[in-house]
């Protein structure tokens, strides 16, 4: 073994020791480590999970615009040519569904064919659909909808993507609540961490004081102890990832139903690989730094 | 080798433990620091072996002026002395061997250079046989010659003990002063504190008397 190593060999095999010599305690932490990081784990999971389906969805906001039945089809096309002109900085696309498209699409779908045959004519109106653009569209989407309906020849005005927009407002708060989680358990990660190595390097004054006076560096006295914290938040990472894929099985099953309830299919699942190293990764070196700073002030002695 | 011009070491408020000390000790000399206990011993040894620093005055030691060393550069110092003191500071959850390689461990030396070293140290102290027992299993004079290695096996140039015989017999005090007087036969300058007159007066070629704070020299 290199020479250069033979410290942290030493340190290593010291870390080990202590953590042998108090399983129970040890366990106790780890446990408690991992119980707070699973939360969050689980809310990013969660989160993760529900991307995907949010992407899918077109989040542009878009208004229909149905004209009153009975009018043509040229009130329908001038409509849209005057949102087009008079809305041009707000508007990103307007499309005109006639009624006989709309008509011809539904009898595209067997499940209205038998309805639609019973029908004397075309109970349908003209539709314009207007996509927005531009900011603040979740205060303007409404305001627009007011005053179209307000038109002559318009029957109604329906903003068909509110719902869209809501699920990415939940989204956002979900991220912002998770990060939010996210510090308030790396606290508590970093006052458990504390605590641990506080009381180890009181329980081991004699061991410091015996290398410090045969000429050990603080790195060397530190360096148990930063091993031990990153060691504890390390395994209690693995843990947590244990434990949330263990939860994912009851937890999805219980989803399922409501899921098929809405007509989606959505299940939870742990975030990526990657993903998952660098949460241990991140959790280790909170755990080494919390041990850094408890050592150093703990063993001024 | 040590050299104490003007040195005052004061604690909190107007707690003096040494005022204006002066000696110069030469490499490898034996010497006995004497006085009564709370006179300023232990702060003299503590000074030299660089576990403090004085308030006043130039402490050198292996041509370091011990006050101005900064605190990463101490641990480096504390290596070319061996330190002893009153309370030996073993690991009893370790072995005898295993607390005599602590020293090698902690100056990067290889497994196997760790081990023939620190058995040769064990071997000087007269604890061949005792490897593997725990300190707490050792006799009171056994665990001073278990310091003793520890303080020897990095081979310092210097070797300090604080009362190193204060608990044991005057037979078991004699032996461990003769493990010293051997590292000292080899070139180790050796300075042990004691207020064991019979010691003294078997050992001593030069005593330095410490009395509340202040340090003379005596005649054996």
């Amino acid at each position: 073994m290199s020479l250069s190593l033979q410290p942290h060999r030493y340190a290593l095999g010291v870390t080990l020791r202590r953590l042998a010599l108090q399983p129970f305690s040890s366990l106790a932490n780890v446990m408690v480590i991992a119980l707070a990081l699973a939360i969050p784990l689980l809310v990013a999971s969660t989160l993760l999970s529900l991307q995907p389906v949010a992407r899918q969805l077109s989040t542009d906001p878009e208004l229909t615009v149905f004209t009153k039945v009975g009018s043509t089809t040229d009130v329908a096309r001038n409509m849209a040519q005057r949102i087009e002109r008079d809305y041009k900085s707000e508007v990103l696309r307007v499309r005109v569904i006639t009624r006989e498209e709309a008509l011809a699409a539904l009898k595209r779908n067997p499940s209205y064919a038998d309805v639609l045959a019973v029908l004397p004519g075309n109970p349908l109106p003209d539709a314009i659909i207007v996509t927005l653009r531009g900011a603040d569209l979740a205060r303007r989407s409404p305001e627009l909808a007011d005053t179209w309906r307000k038109w002559d020849g318009v029957d109604m005005v329906q903003l068909d993507s509110a719902w869209v927009q809501r699920m990415e407002a939940l989204l956002r708060f979900g991220n912002t609540a998770l990060g939010l989680l996210a510090a308030v358990v790396a606290v508590s990660v970093l006052a458990a961490v504390f605590n641990t190595v506080r009381m180890q390097a009181l329980s081991q004054r004699d061991e410091i004081t015996a290398a410090r006076l045969v000429g050990a560096t603080e790195s060397f006295v530190r360096r148990p102890f930063l091993y031990l914290g990153a060691f504890t938040c390390a395994i209690a990472a693995g843990v947590a990832i244990a434990a949330s894929a263990l939860a994912m099985g009851p937890l999805n099953g219980a989803l399922a139903d409501l899921a098929k309830s809405y007509g989606v299919e959505f299940f939870i699942q742990l975030p990526p690989p990657l993903w998952l190293l660098g949460f241990v990764l991140v959790v280790t070196l909170l755990g080494a730094f919390s041990a850094r700073w408890s050592v150093t002030r703990t063993t001024r002695f | 080798m040590i050299e104490f011009q003007h040195v005052f070491k004061s604690y909190g408020r107007g707690v003096n433990a040494l005022t204006d000390v002066n000696f110069r000790v030469a490499a490898g000399e034996f010497l006995f620091v004497s006085g009564p206990s709370g006179a300023g011993k232990s702060t003299l040894l503590k000074l030299i072996g660089g576990l403090d620093t004085p308030s006043r005055g130039v402490v050198q030691v292996n041509g370091q002026d011990v006050g101005k060393l900064p605190p990463r550069a101490r641990p480096y110092l504390r290596r070319a002395i061996g330190v002893i003191l009153q309370d030996a500071h073993l690991l009893n959850d370790r072995s005898a061997f295993e607390n005599v390689l602590l020293p090698l461990i902690v100056t990067g030396h290889s497994p196997a250079q760790a081990t023939s070293r620190a058995r040769a140290a064990i071997d000087k102290v007269g604890l061949s046989g005792k490897e593997s027992l725990r300190p707490e299993a050792l006799s009171g004079g056994d665990q001073q010659r278990l310091a003793i290695a520890r303080a020897i096996v990095n081979r310092p140039a210097i070797l300090i003990a604080d009362e190193p015989t204060a608990n044991l017999d005057h037979d078991s005090a004699v032996r461990i002063v003769e493990v010293f007087r051997d590292f000292n036969r080899v070139g180790v300058t050796t300075l042990i504190a004691t207020h064991d007159q019979a010691l003294i007066a078997a050992y001593a070629n030069r005593v330095l008397h410490v009395d509340a704070g202040q340090v003379t020299e005596r005649k054996p």
